[in-house]
């Protein structure tokens, strides 16, 4: 289970790999965020499953299977 | 006294078009296309105005992978009994015209420039998701778009229409003329100069309203939210003016209820999966995980809060990394502050919890706004209402859709309506009562009294209604426009711009508790612990109200029936 937010590994510095990229490309062009994220972001999709359907469907699925057993487990009074 | 003599200036107009977003803009492009002179008022900056100031991640709900505009409308009812109890809460007409017409508002989006494709060329319809979900959106039905720029791409294509654009300009009232909408009152809020437009149509694009409550989440303002549920913008101004012109709203008494982000510490991580087709994981505070969708209603929320299982959180740890990079391309496209605000914060959505909103009303995002036919008309000639503005319409592709469709339709009413004849004594009366704050020395700040005005819904009004709580409130809000509205007080034009804003928001609060009090039944997430039943009597009935010779009239009718034409498809 994840951490909860009240936790102390809360305010350990995290950085979001898009983030990181467009900061990068904004200073390195002395440019806006919004102007480096233009820039950045059609990259970064590239790298993304968008169109992969197949792999899509399953990981929704595998989701939809954990949701509908976790309610049959309700009904049933059992624990996970 | 002569027009020009009362006002600092007067505009002659075609079409006014109150607020420049995602509705407002298509309507003035489209209008402008037809030769009308057209004038676009925004109180902000068109560039970057409104709820989708920052972006949108997702647009609209389209007829495809078999599905009928019937079937979809059919979904949207299921989904509406949902969230309010069984109960027509809209009208299905508006959502059929909607569906049917999907797939033109998409091409009149692309001529104005708004990017509709995936970075390959391709629309990229967002995924499937699991059985058990809203079937409005269990297909693919709808577009995931990159709309970061869709406000200043809207902007400049409203500017090549040649649209005039009064920015940083406040609407005060509509002015009318026996029955007819001819034009509005407004003032400059960095000049404070004070306007006449005259209009042979008006078109309210305000958005929704929900600054009777708190907002959705209780980040810092630091942050500068140009987003749906932002307190910076949902004042309601179009619903308010529509009203004290004599205009009909409907549903006042509906709210929408979240289960969004209640947590100071990150925003939305949770929409966004979704969108994708992947649900979060919500647990208890003990760390057992909740069912879908339990928390999501009030009643399953209150079942929650009385056994000592919440706060509630919801978790993204069990998404892949290929999602997780979704999410950022999301945050990107729709709120790219959002970076900031976790960062700020050292929230990492791989391994961190965000709590859940408790169940309450934040707005009145679903179902409530003005009355209008088939056609956007509201009950007042001259006078239209689309997007958020509408009853029972919402979200950015009913927005585009109605504004397309107002703009497209205006010539006809323009070219039979004569000039319009604006009544002297009513804008000597609206710029009197309008500039009173600015005359004001240590009065009340508008904040204070919107504070107050918040206060007394979430204390009276909210989860659990009942006669005795919906009185105190009524007695408070009219305690407060006694003794504190007339104190109201704007150090600028800029605050005036807030002040007319409380007077809006009071209105409407009041309107909101009224129409509570009128509703005497239990259904869905409309609570009265006082009358715990369903009154059958209510089933598709709505509640309207409007102002009649000054006095304040709320009618329960009959929701709107789908037309046999549109009922009939496919036969």
């Amino acid at each position: 289970m994840a951490g909860s937010m009240s936790g102390s590994n809360y305010e350990e510095k995290f950085e979001f790999p898009l983030w990181k990229l467009i900061k990068q490309r904004a200073e390195e062009k002395d440019i806006s965020y919004v102007a480096a994220s233009e820039e950045v972001v059609p990259e970064y999709v590239k790298t993304i499953r968008y169109r992969d359907t197949e792999f899509e469907d399953a990981v929704i699925q595998k989701r939809a299977r954990e949701m509908a057993e976790l309610v049959e487990r309700e009904q049933t009074g059992k624990k996970s | 006294m002569a027009l020009e003599q009362i006002a600092d200036r007067v505009v002659e107009t075609d079409v006014l078009v109150m607020g420049g977003g995602i509705a407002g803009c298509p309507a003035a492009a489209k209008a402008a296309e037809h030769g009308l002179h057209v004038t676009l008022v925004e109180k902000a900056k068109t560039d970057r105005s409104g709820s989708a100031g920052q972006g949108i991640d997702h647009y609209g709900i389209f007829p495809r992978e078999g599905l009928t505009p019937l079937e979809l409308v059919r979904h949207w009812e299921h989904a509406q009994n949902f969230t309010n109890g069984g109960g027509q809460w809209g009208n299905p007409n508006l959502m059929y015209r909607y569906y049917d017409n999907g797939f033109w508002t998409l091409e009149e989006l692309e001529k104005l420039s708004i990017p509709m494709r995936w970075d390959d060329g391709e629309y990229y319809w967002m995924p499937h998701r699991g059985p058990g979900m809203d079937p409005t959106v269990s297909y693919k039905l709808g577009l995931r778009v990159h709309w970061q720029n869709v406000k200043p791409l809207l902007a400049k294509a409203v500017r090549k229409k040649g649209v005039n654009i009064l920015e940083r300009t406040m609407v005060v009232d509509l002015l009318t003329n026996n029955g007819r909408v001819v034009g509005a009152t407004a003032v400059n809020t960095r000049t404070g100069e004070f306007i006449v437009i005259k209009a042979k149509a008006v078109v309210l694009a305000t958005g929704l309203f929900a600054r009777c409550y708190d907002p959705e989440t209780p980040l810092f303002w630091k942050y500068k939210f140009r987003y749906h549920w932002c307190p910076a913008t949902i004042s309601g101004d179009g619903w308010a003016v529509a009203y004290r012109a004599g205009a009909e709203l409907a549903n006042l008494d509906i709210t929408g209820w979240g289960f969004r982000i209640r947590d100071d510490l990150n925003i939305s991580f949770g929409n966004f999966p979704i969108n994708d087709g992947v649900p979060s994981k919500p647990f208890d505070w003990r760390g057992e995980e909740v069912a879908y969708p339990t928390w999501q209603s009030a009643s399953g929320y209150a079942g929650l809060e009385q056994k000592g299982q919440t706060p509630i959180y919801q978790s993204l740890e069990h998404l892949t990394d290929d999602w997780h990079k979704r999410i950022e391309v999301a945050f990107v496209d729709e709120r790219l502050v959002s970076f900031k605000v976790a960062e700020d914060r050292g929230f990492n959505p791989r391994t961190h919890q965000y709590e859940l909103m408790p169940n309450k009303p934040h707005n009145f995002v679903t179902v409530a706004g003005i009355a209008t036919d088939d056609n956007f008309k509201a009950s007042l000639k001259g006078l239209y209402a689309i997007g958020d503005c509408v009853a029972g319409f919402h979200s950015c592709g009913e927005a585009a859709f109605s504004g397309f469709l107002v703009g497209d339709s205006l010539h006809n009413l323009v070219s039979e309506a004569g000039e319009p004849v604006v009544d002297e004594a009513q804008v000597e009366s609206q710029k009197k009562a309008a500039l009173v704050p600015l005359a004001v020395k240590d009065g009340t700040e508008p904040m204070e009294l919107e504070c107050a005005i918040r206060y007394a819904c979430e204390r009276y009004v909210s989860q659990f209604k009942s006669e005795g709580k919906l009185h105190e409130g009524l007695r408070r809000l009219g305690s407060l426009r006694r003794v504190f509205l007339p104190r109201l007080m704007a150090k600028n034009p800029h605050y005036l711009m807030r002040a007319l804003e409380v007077r809006n928001i009071l209105d409407l609060a009041e309107l909101h508790i009224n129409a509570c009090l009128e509703r005497r039944e239990t259904r869905g997430n409309h609570i009265r612990l006082d009358y715990p039943e369903i009154d059958p009597a209510r089933d598709s009935m709505l509640a309207y109200q409007r102002l009649e010779g000054g006095k304040p009239v709320l009618e329960i009718r009959k929701a709107p029936e789908l037309k046999p034409e549109y009922a009939k498809e496919g036969e």
